[in-house]
């Protein structure tokens, strides 16, 4: 497993796994200028420290998993890897279809861990664990030994991650929203999180910039604050997302240097902007679909927004190697 | 407005029969049942006609033909807001209501979202305005859809007070507040112990099983009379309807029978309107055994939002209201 590096690691969960403290998030490794860059911001993460990579079968419709792929050719194992699966309330053999799809686009013949994609809507829990339901796939892999962990993510609300782990399915990781909006505003950081530690489920925890960043643009708070606070929550992993090399050197200082926040230093922070929190304005992927992917509005029936980002380039500006659901009608 | 004392008997029995099959008359003939509006002592139709759909009529005399009709049919409960199509709503409505204003329980709604006192009574001088009118029946404040509006209309010298300085100035007999978001929203609002007399909720047959209105809010507000104003019956925008999974008479129907004052329908063509009189006239209320099954079938359409998109998107979230929370606008960000 990984080299010894300057990014601290942590225990994932109950198991006895170390993984680093900040983790490559794979959506944004799609919007990497080319082939080549992306590879290469793989590597480098790699050699700075960074052991977790996630990832998910929709991402860019199988683009960054295919990149991601490449960029562990040789590397293997020197990470943890995950990737996530879009079945969306579907059932058991589609899982394993798109599991089977995510081995092969990772050039891998297991994952370190298997997460549940997109854990947003109400209903996604009695849809998980029904008869013929994902639950079902996610024993399989383990049993097959292609997955080691399973887990589920979601952006939702509290309140659906706690319906998920009152079905009472063994989960090892959950990920989620942390950050200081968060902090304050629907709030997984009081709700869930501290559920999950008393479990000894690893969290993971993800938009530590709350998002697309909108509240760093607006001044409101800065990068290093918003990625430091993230990481000084008792979470496994903070999951950003790296787009460009300049971006992967600037969470690599942060993170090689990382000093967690006092608890005083972080209420400081909720506090400073909690009016910012309290309508959810930068937290868009609680109130709208915005962040809601192609692939969960389908299976949900909801509406596809052909003005949203992530359609346009999920479901048209990039190759759908992600069967076998159809395209919508442009 | 007085009761005339067909109306006053006719509101009588109903109170008697509702929930009951005691009147005769079935749906589509006879007359629109008139409901107490909580404890005001006004009489309202069961049915009344949205503000927001009238504004999206063809022109002012189409829009005009819907008024007239309406009030012909025994439909005196007529919607509005401040914002609904620019002001374009209410001055249709105002036009419309010219010499029969005495005639109608009229209700318009303020736009703060979260500002100020001043904001919402300058509001209400354009609303009175455009409204041809020197008083409202009903205030209330719209769009309480976002988590901390209750802390911002609460607030030292906040809308609530602008509601306040209203009804004493004589502008405004009773005040309320509405939004489509979700139940804690209006609990919080009722938390205030503010003295309401009307709250505006979404309530359908999917409602009634998905972040419920029907079970979380219309029980107390029940509890503490005041009147409940449904909206929302067929999904905002006929979602229930047009997706298949109820018809329009059958959404209608279920809305109504539910212990509100009034369910607020939006009419956009003389045709929509018909079909409202066809379940509204001589009006029955489901037996409680069959909103149960109706309930039932719509459980699975129900259980992931999917046609309440106002509880679960932005598509129903006002750009007034976006800018003052600092959202992106409907172009920007569409759901």
């Amino acid at each position: 497993m990984p080299q010894p590096s300057a990014i601290p690691t942590r225990r994932f969960g109950r198991h006895d796994v170390q993984i680093s403290a900040l983790g490559f998030g794979g959506h944004h490794l799609g919007d990497a200028p080319d082939e080549s860059t992306a590879v290469r911001m793989v590597h480098d993460a790699i050699d700075g420290g960074i052991t977790f990579f996630d990832n998910c079968w929709e991402y860019h419709r199988g683009k960054t998993e295919d990149w991601m792929g490449k960029g562990l050719k040789g590397r293997r194992d020197r990470v943890f890897l995950m990737t996530k699966v879009c079945t969306h309330g579907r059932d058991k053999d589609l899982a394993l279809r798109m599991l089977d799809e995510s081995l092969h686009r990772l050039q891998t013949d297991h994952l370190d861990l298997w997460q549940i994609h997109g854990v947003a809507f109400d209903n996604d829990p009695e849809l998980f664990i029904r008869k013929g339901g994902a639950a079902e796939a996610l024993d399989q892999a383990k049993k097959d030994g292609r997955a080691r962990f399973v887990g589920f993510t979601g952006h939702k609300h509290p309140d659906i991650h706690l319906k998920m782990l009152a079905t009472g399915y063994p989960f090892d990781s959950v990920q989620m929203p942390l950050n200081a909006f968060d902090g304050s505003f629907r709030s997984f950081e009081q709700k869930v999180l501290p559920e999950l530690n008393r479990r000894g489920i690893a969290a993971l925890g993800m938009k530590p910039l709350s998002g697309h960043g909108d509240a760093i643009k607006a001044g409101v708070i800065s990068a290093e604050e918003s990625l430091r606070y993230a990481m000084s929550l008792p979470v496994t992993t903070t999951i950003t997302g790296i787009d460009k090399p300049e971006i992967l050197q600037q969470n690599l200082r942060v993170a090689q240097n990382f000093k967690a926040m006092t608890a005083e230093e972080m209420k400081a922070l909720r506090d400073r902007v909690c009016t910012e929190a309290a309508d959810g304005r930068f937290e868009l992927y609680k109130l709208s679909l915005k962040f809601d992917n192609p692939e969960a509005r389908l299976a949900h029936q909801f509406p596809l927004d052909m003005k949203s980002v992530e359609v346009q380039e999920m479901v048209m500006a990039t190759d759908n190697t992600g069967h076998p659901f159809p395209k919508p009608n442009k | 407005m007085k009761p005339n004392r067909r109306e006053f008997i006719e509101s009588a029995t109903l109170a008697i029969a509702a929930g009951s099959t005691l009147m005769a008359q079935e749906n589509g003939s006879g007359s629109i049942p008139k409901r107490p509006l909580g404890r005001t002592g006004l009489q309202v139709s069961a049915i009344g006609v949205g503000g927001y759909h009238l504004g999206s009529a063809k022109d002012l005399s189409e829009a005009r033909a819907i008024v007239d009709a309406a009030i012909d049919a025994g439909i005196n409960f007529f919607d509005n807001a401040w914002d609904y199509h620019d002001g374009g709503s209410e001055e249709w409505l105002g036009a419309a209501l010219k010499g029969k204003r005495d005639r109608v329980v009229l209700m318009t709604k303020v736009c703060t979202h979260g500002r100020d006192k001043n904001v919402a009574m300058q509001m209400l001088e354009e609303s009175l305005r455009r409204l041809q009118t020197d008083h409202l029946d009903v205030w209330q404040i719209h769009e309480v859809i976002y988590d901390n509006d209750p802390d911002l209309i609460f607030r030292p010298n906040g809308a609530a007070e602008a509601l306040v300085q209203a009804k004493k100035d004589g502008k405004v007999r009773f005040v309320g507040f509405t939004g489509h978001k979700d139940p804690s929203i209006h609990l919080k609002m009722l938390s205030h112990d503010f003295p309401f007399d009307t709250v505006q909720m979404p309530l359908n047959c999917l409602d009634a099983t998905f972040r419920s209105f029907e079970q979380q809010v219309l029980p107390e507000v029940n509890r503490r009379g005041i009147a409940a104003l449904g909206m929302k019956s067929m999904g905002g925008s006929g979602e229930l309807v047009s997706n298949g999974v109820v018809t329009a008479a059958e959404a209608l129907r279920y809305a109504m029978s539910l212990p509100v004052a009034v369910t607020i329908s939006g009419m956009e063509s003389p045709d929509v309107l018909r079909q409202n009189l066809e379940t509204a006239r001589g009006f029955q209320p489901m037996p409680p055994a069959e909103m149960q099954k109706l309930r039932d079938r719509c459980r699975f359409a129900a259980s992931d939002g999917r046609f309440e998109l106002f509880k679960t998107t932005k598509k129903y979230d006002g750009d007034v209201g976006r800018k003052q929370h600092g959202f992106p606008d409907a172009s920007e960000l569409p759901a």
